[in-house]
């Protein structure tokens, strides 16, 4: 089941080439701006490989958070310093810190070679394969759905639904509010947390106010 | 396409990211790398959800709508992390602001005492 088509797997290694190139002029670039304008770029392919992987509103989030929030943060706080005429030094003894990463790579591609990871393959009901790829039939409403596991139990209505990877935006919907809800809402306190902590930490402790004097964004 | 190959993308780009960290001066380029390797998280799980199976779809109970839904888990994993990163990085930025007023440098050997 779920075959990967050589157009797939052609996409995948090119968009993975893009971001691991841009990825490494991020760590290598003096310049910081170009590093953060590269770190987009990274973003952005990596964005294209969820897409690749199924993950449509995984890789919309991506783009919405990673390439249009936080690059352009990053970019803003490369042109608020005025430190980056003096470009982006490495520190000394960093054949070190080229040592640790090549040993936690060595590590992590170890582990995931050797592993013997569990497939989809081994998933043997037709209903939970339809579930994944193509669609799904649902009985009943309200609460609890269950699904049809023999052809011949039809009851009506019956509700036709997409496969969970070529929708997959609903379930997750339905996943944040009812399964994962606690973790959603602490998710929402500690964003609310790093606003003010934010706000806190740019204080200007000699102002009144606690902002520079004639701030307009006060 | 297999695990194996999304788990190879995601540890190359962990380890980029760690190299940025360890190496660089800039603090606004070691936050960038920590965003890197934040990303490569988030790869790996996508690629766990898409290729291995979730527990409840193995198990030979009647499958349930809860069983389907929980195949998504990974992606909801992911979605927890990048919001975490989102958070972290605007902090982070706010620390690096408060940090150039004091000190008028963003170098992280110039950070080497808590007291200003």
């Amino acid at each position: 089941m779920m075959e990967v088509s050589t157009l797939t797997t052609v996409a995948f290694w090119a968009a993975s080439a893009v971001a691991i190139g841009f990825a490494l002029v991020v760590v290598t670039q003096r310049d910081v701006f170009r590093a953060a304008i590269a770190l987009a770029g990274s973003f952005l392919s990596v964005g294209i490989l969820y897409f690749i992987l199924s993950a449509d509103f995984v890789g919309v989030v991506q783009i919405l958070v990673y390439v249009g929030a936080i690059s352009v943060l990053m970019a803003f706080a490369v042109m608020f310093i005025q430190d980056v005429a003096g470009g982006s030094r490495p520190v000394q003894g960093r054949a070190v810190g080229a040592a640790v990463a090549v040993l936690i790579l060595a590590a992590l591609v170890f582990t995931a070679f050797n592993t013997n990871w569990s497939t989809m393959d081994e998933i043997t009901d037709p209903f939970a394969v339809a579930a994944l790829t193509e669609s799904y039939v649902e009985t009943g409403s309200g609460d609890y759905i269950e699904v049809l596991t023999q052809a011949h139990f039809v009851e009506p209505p019956i509700v036709r639904n997409q496969g969970v990877f070529v929708d997959s935006t609903s379930a997750i919907g339905v996943l944040l509010v009812r399964e994962y809800m606690l973790a959603f809402e602490i998710i929402g306190l500690l964003l609310v947390a790093a606003l003010i902590g934010g706000l806190l930490l740019m204080r200007n402790p000699e102002s009144a106010t606690g902002f520079e004097e004639g701030d307009a964004s006060v | 396409m297999t695990i194996e190959n999304v788990l190879l993308v995601s540890a190359i780009l962990f380890a980029i990211g760690a190299y940025g960290v360890f190496s660089r001066r800039s603090l606004i380029v070691v936050i960038m790398s920590l965003e890197l390797m934040f990303n490569a998280v988030v790869i790996a799980a996508v690629g766990f959800s898409r290729f291995t199976p979730a527990a409840a779809l193995l198990s030979s109970d009647p499958l349930t709508a809860e069983a389907i839904r929980s195949a998504l888990t990974g992606h909801v994993f992911a979605i927890f992390v990048i919001a975490v990163a989102a958070g972290g990085a605007a902090l982070a930025f706010a620390l690096v602001f408060a940090m150039y007023r004091a000190r008028e440098s963003v170098e992280i050997t110039d950070a080497s005492e808590m007291k200003n």
